[in-house]
């Protein structure tokens, strides 16, 4: 008997199509994009975009960046090792995501060979608080590139902390110690290898934060704007339920044959919608403002373009994918899945530098990444408002785009 | 009941109203008109075109040809939307939000203003009796009370023409009374009244005129006795209830003696020319034909008369009972 209940669930699974695509599909697509950005992150497909800036030009400096760009998950911007780029203009690429992370050989530092780590470190990493991670991984490849191609420095520095250190060598020991080198310096440039090191590496590294101070509430921000822009686009969904529960209990049939027609119920959802997502922005980062001290008064101009063009997309686009359905089973299913995809390719569920380059790319197809990036823009890079106009108009613009469908739909809605 | 003056201005002329879904014509020329002050009733057997005319009165569905004249506009004009209210069969508000709330927002997008809608709402609770119960969500209300409020929620904006779709569907008779009160309380305030019903005793009980609907046109638009009068004249009307199914020989000879066959098989309706002293002589013929009479009735003819002669069919209410 149990088996007729299996048959019937199976044969009402097949025929729902909503409840076969969320049981079915979804989870397969989630997977692969899943599985895509965590094999990027996990593995060594991560490829970072590092800006590099060789103010050294010396030898040394010279076979480290090479080394380090012969690396395949390596990525140099345009212009590096070109010498066009400045420590400056590499910092501003990477404060506006066009690089990951910078690395500048400097020239107001140590020498490569004969770094102490008393002074200013030969090389310093740009490092963008909110991907903070992307430095470590570069300090790894560094690392890596620096016994591949600096065996002789490296070794270099151990001899030389024996010899301060430990012991005085003779000059004759000394001597054999510079052609051994010499011996080392030429075996690596013709062969690739690496050799454990004796002393910390980090000595040879600075990291320097490219947004400034209050570095660990950016990651905080960050996430602020995720989940906020998430649940805004969740929650305006959800409540344009609303306008299916009224047509079903005939709500929209007699409205629709007052004077304002059904119109009145598009505007009037909306505006509910842009209020809600107002007031759960407000919430969000209020708790961030108000546990982390992320600076929401500091920056509040902004924030409010931000917020109010948010709120004004993810109620349309709400709006849209609900009104946009021909049932109420398609309104239950179509939302939620659109708007899980979005966010796990737009960025609001693992930040986007993990991702591969194509899925980065297809990111700004998604609201999700220009909200991101606006946020970003304001809490990391403390770009003024006005650069902030172009992606927040852009926004808006689809949010009262999709309000326009939605209206074309609503007709639909109530069309016999 | 106080029928308006034929001479009276209709407030509703509709001419050769058709309409189309796909291949299925749910209107097919229908002529209508309504005043003032008169409850006029649309009936017919399902998909004969009521909720279509009633929506396109309502300015909800356009025609495909013919005109809807509403005091002298079209009835999808902001104008004329203003004049016309409307119930939906279900009960359209929020279930959740008290009868006062879902009053005072149903009357602001009826186009009324913020001062006028706290008196409109007022009155509403006033004359459908829920003053007391204002406070109280609509999910907490019984059937008859929330049908009434469904009523008075089509109503705030005081509109000449209410249309109502089966208003009293699924009530007890005792609420079905009620709102039969409250609807009668509205036409003596001077409104038009236009709904559809099942119910041929409802239809009796309000109606001023019915309009009998079928395959999307009025077939009879009038007064029920003015109907009856002209269908039956002098004759009464037979109801014969067979034992079993009429074999087609004996079906031939119904036709022949004026019955008429009803969406039952074994129920047919005729029509006694020359009064019950004919009865006997009747009955002899339809035994002589081989009918197994199970009940053979004779009746003044009314609305029921009425409606199966336009229809062929077999009121709902009638049909339903064993």
């Amino acid at each position: 008997m149990s088996l007729a209940i299996l048959r019937a669930a199976f044969l009402l699974l097949l025929r729902d199509r909503g409840a076969l695509f969320m049981a079915m599909v979804v989870p397969v697509v989630f997977f692969l994009i899943f599985a895509e950005i965590f094999a990027t992150a996990a593995g060594d497909q991560l490829q970072l975009r590092i800006a590099i800036v060789d103010e050294v030009r010396s030898a040394d400096s010279t076979r480290l960046l090479k080394a380090l760009t012969a690396e395949p998950s390596v990525r140099p911007v345009p212009g590096s090792l070109t010498g066009e780029l400045t420590r400056e203009s590499a910092r501003d690429l990477v404060r506006r995501g066009t690089a990951d992370v910078g690395l500048v050989v400097r020239a107001d530092g140590e020498q490569l060979a004969t770094a102490s780590g008393l002074a200013a470190p030969p090389l310093l990493l740009l490092v963008d608080p909110s991907r903070s991670v992307t430095a470590t991984v570069l300090a790894g490849q560094l690392q890596r590139a620096y016994f591949a191609a600096l065996p002789d420095l490296a070794v270099g520095r151990v001899a030389e902390l024996i010899g301060t250190q430990f012991t005085e060598f003779t000059p004759d020991q000394q001597a054999e110690i510079t052609a051994g080198l010499a011996g080392l310096r030429e075996s690596a440039d013709a062969a690739a290898g690496s050799r454990p090191a004796g002393w910390s590496f980090d000595d040879l590294l600075e990291r320097d934060n490219v947004a400034g101070q209050n570095a660990a509430l950016n990651n905080v921000a960050y996430y602020a704007g995720a989940v906020a822009f998430m649940f805004l686009l969740f929650a305006a969904a959800q409540s344009a339920l609303g306008i299916l529960d009224d047509q079903e209990a005939g709500i929209l049939d007699r409205i629709a044959a007052g004077p304002g027609g059904i119109d009145v119920v598009i505007n009037g959802r909306f505006l509910f919608l842009v209020l809600q997502g107002l007031i759960q922005t407000c919430l969000i980062f209020g708790v961030a403002w108000l546990v982390y001290g992320v600076d929401v008064p500091g920056n509040f101009g902004p924030w409010v373009m931000i917020s109010v063009s948010s709120a004004v997309l993810a109620a349309g686009l709400g709006l849209l994918l609900v009104t946009g359905c021909r049932t109420r089973a398609q309104a239950q299913v179509l939302p939620t899945v659109v708007i899980l995809i979005m966010s796990a390719i737009g960025g609001s569920m693992v930040p986007r530098f993990f991702m591969p380059q194509w899925l980065q790319q297809l990111g700004w197809a998604t609201p999700n990444t220009w909200a991101l990036e606006a946020y970003s823009g304001v809490f990391w890079r403390s770009e003024p408002a006005l650069q902030l106009v172009p992606i927040c108009f852009s926004l808006f613009g689809i949010g009262i785009a999709a309000l326009g469908l939605s209206h074309w739909f609503g007709r639909r809605l109530v069309r016999d | 009941m106080a029928p308006q003056s034929e001479t009276a201005e209709p407030l509703l002329v509709v001419r050769g109203a058709l309409r189309r879904f796909g291949d299925r014509t749910a209107l097919a020329g229908a002529d209508l008109t309504a005043r003032k002050g008169e409850v006029l009733v649309l009936l017919g057997p399902n998909g004969a075109g009521k909720t279509t005319l009633l929506r396109a009165l309502a300015g909800r569905i356009r025609l495909d040809s013919g005109s809807i004249r509403i005091a002298g506009g079209a009835p999808d004009t902001t104008a004329i939307r203003r004049r016309v209210g409307f119930v939906p069969q279900s009960i359209a508000l929020w279930g959740r939000l008290p009868v006062r709330t879902n009053l005072e927002i149903l009357g602001r997008l009826a186009g009324l203003d913020r001062q006028h809608v706290r008196a409109a709402v007022d009155d509403a609770l006033d004359w459908s009796g829920l003053a007391d119960r204002a406070a109280e969500p609509v999910d907490r209300l019984s059937g008859g009370m929330q049908r009434r409020i469904n009523i008075a929620a089509g109503t705030l904006h005081h509109p000449d023409l209410l249309l109502l779709d089966e208003p009293a569907v699924g009530l007890d008779p005792v609420a079905r009374e009620s709102v039969h009160r409250v609807l009668e309380r509205l036409r003596d305030r001077g409104m038009a009244l236009i709904l559809t019903t099942h119910d041929l005793v409802e239809a009796e009980a309000l109606a001023d005129r019915v309009a009998v609907l079928v395959g999307g046109v009025v077939r009879a638009a009038d007064t029920i006795p003015m109907l009856v009068g002209r269908l039956f004249g002098s004759d009464q009307e037979v109801l014969l209830m067979l034992a079993s199914e009429p074999a087609p020989p004996l079906r031939d000879f119904l036709r022949t003696t004026l019955f008429s066959p009803t969406n039952e098989p074994r129920l047919w309706v005729g029509r006694l020319h020359g009064g019950l002293e004919q009865l006997p002589g009747l009955r002899s013929k339809l035994i002589g034909a081989g009918a197994d009479i199970e009940e053979l009735r004779v009746r003044q003819p009314g609305l029921h008369g009425v409606f199966v002669e336009l229809t062929g069919k077999i009121p709902r209410h009638l049909s339903d009972q064993p």
